[in-house]
């Protein structure tokens, strides 16, 4: 096997190089619950996911939700994901969190 | 007192006769310089599609709008009824010369090594350039400190052009105490920086180990990111190091410094003239 064919071996299936990072998130919109992120979809994605982290933490403390009661501005289930939509654990524990964890009705 | 209300009434005769003239001559200049500013601009974007050098894009840039300033002028001047055909040729003829001047003299003349919006470092100041005179160039430091650089004191020092190639490396640098595993570390560094989508694939990101120092062992990260994401995918990649170096338990190195004691008997022999210092024993 020639050097360049290992490294595309080991390109595609030793670590994957995520396209951008997004916060993930729900949210009550007319008493249904819905999945939103940021930036949108339509929008570019960051490149960062210390930023996107950041972003995600600064939400989550923003919007969090009371002990007992979602109100329609409170965000839940706060999270980062990679470009094609998969969680991402966080730089810090190397684990994968979820800010505001709320069980909700599907 | 005659003669000067005979020079006011030719005056006003004058200004009867040609001041319409004049006045269209001279908006036809006005109007014709502001068409050319405009025309300069969109000239400048078109031709930034073509992979032109920017000094080839400023060269023809000038000759068009030069060439238009006399076309220009001479409408004007033909407006207010002087000899057309000697103006033409009289324009035509300086127009040429201004060209052939810049086309052939242009390489020749000394540069500033960098552009308007260029991030440069001149001896100790970091800053984007603003705007450059004959005289000095406008710098803003990133702490908001406005700088006036006599143009002579960079064509005779040394200045680091940020924006010169496209890319830059990061040097991510650690420093692990002799009894942390290096192999791991080595596989983390790399894997960090391979993960981040802001740093080039190619050249390939890489671990070495630079040196066996004084109490660490020295490891030196190295990958290369687009120079508008340099400054946060470094701070990215340094923070992420040390959060996920404590999170795998590994130990980084600091300066110390190992003090043995020894009490009476059980002190090792110290040799060396002028040792006054017994029990003592420092690494």
């Amino acid at each position: 096997m020639k050097v360049n064919e290992a490294l595309k071996v080991i390109d595609e299936g030793w670590l994957r190089k995520p396209k951008g990072f997004r916060v993930h998130f729900q949210k009550q919109v007319d008493s249904e619950w819905v999945i939103e992120y940021a930036p949108g979809e339509k929008e570019k994605a960051l490149d960062s996911d210390v930023v996107a982290w950041r972003l995600a933490w600064k939400l989550s403390e923003a919007a969090k939700p009371d002990k007992t009661e979602i109100k329609e501005d409170d965000l839940i289930n706060i999270y980062v994901v990679d470009d094609l939509g998969n969680p991402i654990k966080h730089y810090a524990s190397n684990q994968f969190e979820i800010l505001n964890h709320r069980e909700i009705e599907s | 007192m005659e003669t000067q209300f005979e020079k006011y009434k030719e005056l006003g005769d004058m200004i009867q006769s040609h001041g319409q003239d004049f006045i269209i001559a001279l908006i036809i200049l006005v109007g014709g310089l502001i068409i050319i500013k405009h025309l300069n601009r969109l000239l400048k974007h078109i031709l930034e599609r073509f992979t032109l050098k920017p000094q080839m894009i400023h060269t023809v840039n000038n000759i068009i709008c030069i060439i238009l300033l006399f076309l220009i002028v001479a409408v004007a001047l033909e407006h207010l009824g002087m000899a057309t055909i000697i103006i033409r040729r009289v324009l035509f003829l300086i127009s040429l010369a201004v060209i052939g001047i810049i086309a052939v003299f242009r390489p020749l003349i000394p540069t500033l090594p960098f552009k308007v919006g260029d991030t440069i470092k001149v001896e100790n100041l970091l800053g984007k350039v603003e705007a450059t005179t004959i005289i000095h160039t406008r710098m803003k430091t990133f702490d908001g400190k406005t700088v006036f650089i006599p143009n002579t004191k960079i064509l005779n020092d040394f200045v680091i052009n940020y924006h010169f190639t496209n890319t830059r490396r990061i040097k991510i640098d650690v420093g692990i105490r002799y009894d942390q595993d290096i192999l791991k570390v080595k596989q983390i560094l790399e894997a960090l920086m391979v993960e981040d989508p802001r740093v080039k694939a190619k050249p390939r990101p890489v671990v070495y180990v630079l040196n066996l120092a004084k109490g660490c062992v020295d490891l030196g990260g190295r990958c290369w990111v687009n120079n508008a994401k340099y400054w946060t995918t470094r701070c990215d990649l340094i923070e992420k190091t040390k959060l996920r170096f404590n999170q795998e338990g590994i130990i980084m190195a600091f300066p110390q410094l190992e003090v043995h004691h020894y009490h009476g008997d059980t002190s090792p022999g110290f040799s060396g003239e002028g040792n006054h210092m017994s029990g003592l024993e420092v690494k």
